[in-house]
């Protein structure tokens, strides 16, 4: 219990870390987690075809889960700590009255990991959406945190309003400091999800761990022949059953033939609990029998049929336009990938939106097809990216989003600025604004002004500088979008064109570089 | 802040400002006409804003014992001193370390930044050079911008700064920079940094919200730094070579003549600028530096 709570503690201290903390280049942070996540280097080294180096890390696990068992999930799995923790609750609560003997199926994890892994093959990222860490992040970073800053600003209201100056001005400054964004388009749906993983443990203890999570399945795998067996003293036990309803994940301690290695978390409970004290792991090297195996019914006809309906179904994913054309609003983070390798390496854990500082990068609904879901786009309404910031490419855990450092990213183009006359100030109303030119960051200056002239409804005609495009200088950071005083459908705008990562949505000729390798062949 | 001292402090920012000004004023009546601009050029920004300070008769002609003073820089930017887009921290330093000698009780600086907060106040050396000299940087806090009347002759209410006004002296520290629509921006145009609210629409008429603003605010003391100016890519440049060096800083009780003053680091005629104009006929001060008590220095 100990071992979790400092994991989620360092968890959290982690993910809340990753912000701009007054230095340009943060270490590392919560991706750190992600490294030693045995399913997520799996996926991403076969669905992207490349070994990422600091999946050097996941072996450990893997070594440790083949030696000791699913101790990961038991000890350091900081989901697997959301989950215990809101089962004893609910336990406590009595919405959760755990019956004598468990029946219902425990091989729905291994399904769903073998769809994961029939994805990987095919260069489908699927593991994102179930892995622990990468569905604990993504829910604190989009959902979680931004909830927990907007009440604490509301309460600053109160605050404010009784007189009591000082404490709101703290919490005000410290929000501002942790650079938590309030604004996530798709916090709602994370946000339920997260809460409707944590009210399923109201169903069963650990409903995740036992009937959902890949990683799980995946480190059961290995566990089978791991060195601590369960073994009850007979002469102790008295046959209570105390140890079975009461043990986390089904793995049935009771009776002592019938435990299923790959199912214990090595949590103790049943040990704890047990009322003569009769339940031990000692050390044994004998070999799981293949009995064990079958209790959680993996029979090979339904393995077979998994693997089948994957392999069918994983097609279905690349049936989008996607593939064939750049979506005008899929704006991808500075350093991102041509977007077939990105979406291969994506795992969807919203550290980059976590890190952004401005809250551009934001989960994608639709622009990037049924596989692109939660994976990051920059929507300059919300956000834009700051001229002086790489922190999205710094916190990547796959390299989905390569490192860069500000210098080199500012030389990275994420898309092309456009202004639409028919909505813009001076254009339309011949009034004076250039706003967008005021905040062009970079120097000399992508958006330039011109002199135009403007009829007005009485017939006079007025002058103004208006804004034009320098094309070649634009990064497509967006600040102009995000400033544009037309609020609801700027008059300058960003979008996807000319992005340095791809091959084939680009704009201008340029006959002077040699063609660059087109990354979908 | 404990409620006891809120309402201490209250009562007694409500009396400093019932009988302040009679008070100020009867004082310095008293001696021979003070200056209203003094213009220091020398190595150190430091040195300069202590020297022009000094000229103008010292810190504590303008903060009293106890004062909560606002220090406004411009801070708009996330850009390093170099890129002359911020104020020179040196010299906002020198300033909170004034104020505090006055005996100020807080020398409170904030701006309403563009970029995020937290990068413009490090990135500008501001937030360290305020700590160093011991005075408090605040982010700016969205329930502190409250809609006010700012009985301007076009802005009648705006949403401003409550940290800004509610103190009881304000100095402004603006950096003179090109700015691409009203040409210049220094002390004037620096309140934008104290408002809230859609302020991308003053630009629509940026000359004369520039002059609601500077008479709303009514600073007790402009310093300009003119160390490093901006002469283009306006108002935050981005390369060393869109600034050049004036190392001077003016500082000065007459809003309009230190904006004036620092239009011919530009080689810019006040007269070419029409906020200036307007500020005059709204009594807010002059732009004939000839009839100006000035003095210049070189240290």
């Amino acid at each position: 219990m100990a071992c979790q709570t400092a994991f989620f503690g360092l968890f959290l201290y982690l993910l809340l870390g990753a912000h701009y903390t007054g230095e340009d280049y943060i270490g590392s942070t919560v991706q750190r987690f992600f490294h030693f996540d045995p399913l997520l280097a799996l996926v991403t080294i076969v669905s992207a075809r490349l070994v990422y180096a600091y999946f050097a890390f996941a072996l450990i696990t893997v070594v440790a889960t083949i030696l000791f068992g699913r101790v990961f999930c038991g000890w350091v799995c900081p989901l697997g700590a959301v989950h215990q923790f809101s089962s004893f609750a609910f336990k406590k609560t009595k919405f959760l009255k755990p019956p004598r003997e468990e029946k219902s199926s425990l091989a729905w994890k291994y399904y769903i990991l073998i769809i994961v892994l029939a994805g990987a093959l095919f260069g489908l990222d699927l593991a994102g959406y179930l892995d622990p860490f990468s569905f604990l992040t993504r829910s604190f970073a989009t959902a979680v945190f931004p909830s927990l800053a907007y009440v604490l600003s509301s309460l600053n209201g109160v605050l404010y309003g009784l007189g009591i100056t000082g404490l709101a001005r703290s919490v005000s400054q410290a929000l501002e400091n942790w650079t938590i964004n309030v604004t996530f388009v798709q916090g709602f749906s994370i946000g339920l999800l997260f809460l409707g993983a944590v009210a399923l443990n109201a169903q069963k203890e650990r409903f995740w761990c036992r009937y959902l999570c890949p990683t799980g399945a995946l480190l059961g795998l290995l566990s089978r022949g791991n060195l601590f067996k369960l073994k009850i003293d007979e002469e102790k036990c008295i046959k209570c059953g105390l140890c079975t309803q009461h043990c986390e994940t089904q793995a049935q301690p009771y009776p002592n033939e019938k435990w299923k290695s790959g199912e214990c978390i090595y949590c103790q409970n049943c040990a704890s609990i047990c009322p003569t004290g009769a339940i031990r792991f000692p050390v044994s090297a004998r070999p799981e029998k293949m009995t064990n195996v079958s209790n959680v019914d993996l029979s090979r006809r339904k393995l077979l049929l998994t693997t089948f309906l994957g392999v069918v179904a994983i097609p279905f994913f690349r049936l989008t336009p996607v593939h064939k054309r750049a979506s005008l609003k899929l704006i991808r983070p500075p350093g991102s990938l041509p977007e077939n390798k990105f979406l291969a390496k994506c795992v969807k854990c919203a550290q980059c939106m976590r890190a952004c500082p401005t809250g551009a990068l934001q989960p994608v609904l639709t622009e990037a097809g049924p596989e692109g879901i939660y994976t990051p786009r920059l929507d300059m309404k919300v956000g834009y990216c700051e001229y002086y910031c790489s922190l999205c490419t710094q916190v990547c855990p796959t390299g989905a989003i390569k490192k860069l450092t500000i210098e080199e990213k500012n030389k990275v183009k994420i898309g092309t600025a456009w202004v639409n006359k028919s909505r813009c100030i001076p254009y339309v109303l011949g009034k004076p604004c250039i706003v967008c030119e005021e905040h062009c960051p970079v120097s000399p200056k992508a958006i330039k002004f011109l002199e135009i002239e403007t009829k007005l409804p009485d017939g006079s005609v007025a002058v103004q500088k208006a804004p034009v495009m320098d094309i070649e200088l634009c990064t497509g950071c967006g600040i102009c979008e995000n400033k544009c005083p037309v609020r609801d459908d700027p008059a300058i705008f960003v979008t996807s064109v000319g992005e340095t990562r791809s091959a084939t949505n680009r704009l201008l000729l340029d006959i002077t570089k040699e063609t660059p390798v087109d990354p979908y062949k | 802040m404990k409620r006891r001292d809120f309402i201490r402090d209250v009562a007694a920012g409500s009396l400093a400002l019932r009988f302040g000004p009679e008070v100020f004023a009867g004082q310095a009546s008293a001696k021979a006409p003070a200056l209203q601009l003094a213009a220091v050029e020398g190595e150190s920004p430091y040195a300069i804003t202590k020297e022009a300070v000094a000229m103008l008769g010292g810190m504590k002609r303008f903060v009293g014992k106890g004062d909560k003073v606002v220090i406004k820089p411009n801070i708009g930017w996330d850009r390093t001193p170099e890129m002359a887009a911020c104020t020179n921290p040196e010299v906002v330093k020198a300033l909170v370390e004034l104020v505090l000698e006055a005996g100020a009780k807080k020398a409170v600086v904030i701006d309403n930044t563009t970029n995020q907060s937290k990068r413009c106040y490090v990135r500008s050396g501001i937030q360290e050079a305020v700590k160093q000299a011991g005075g408090d940087m605040l982010f700016v806090d969205d329930y502190r911008i409250k809609k006010m009347a700012l009985k301007g002759a076009w802005i009648k209410e705006w949403e401003i700064v409550l940290d800004v006004v509610e103190a009881d002296k304000i100095i402004n520290v603006p950096i003179a920079k090109h700015h691409s629509l009203c040409r210049l921006t220094m002390g004037m145009k620096n309140w934008l940094g104290a408002t809230g609210g859609a302020r991308n629409q003053f630009h629509q008429s940026l000359d004369k919200a520039v002059v609601d603003l500077a008479a709303f605010f009514k600073p007790q003391l402009t310093v300009l730094d003119a160390y490093r100016i901006l002469v283009r890519n306006g108002p935050q440049g981005g390369r060393i070579s869109d600034t050049e060096l004036m190392k001077t800083v003016v500082a000065g009780t007459d809003p309009v003549a230190v904006d004036a003053l620092g239009a011919s680091f530009f080689g810019v005629a006040p007269r070419e600028l029409p906020y200036l104009g307007y500020a005059r006929e709204r009594g807010l001060g002059e732009f004939e530096l000839e009839k100006v008590r000035l003095e210049k220095r070189k240290i």
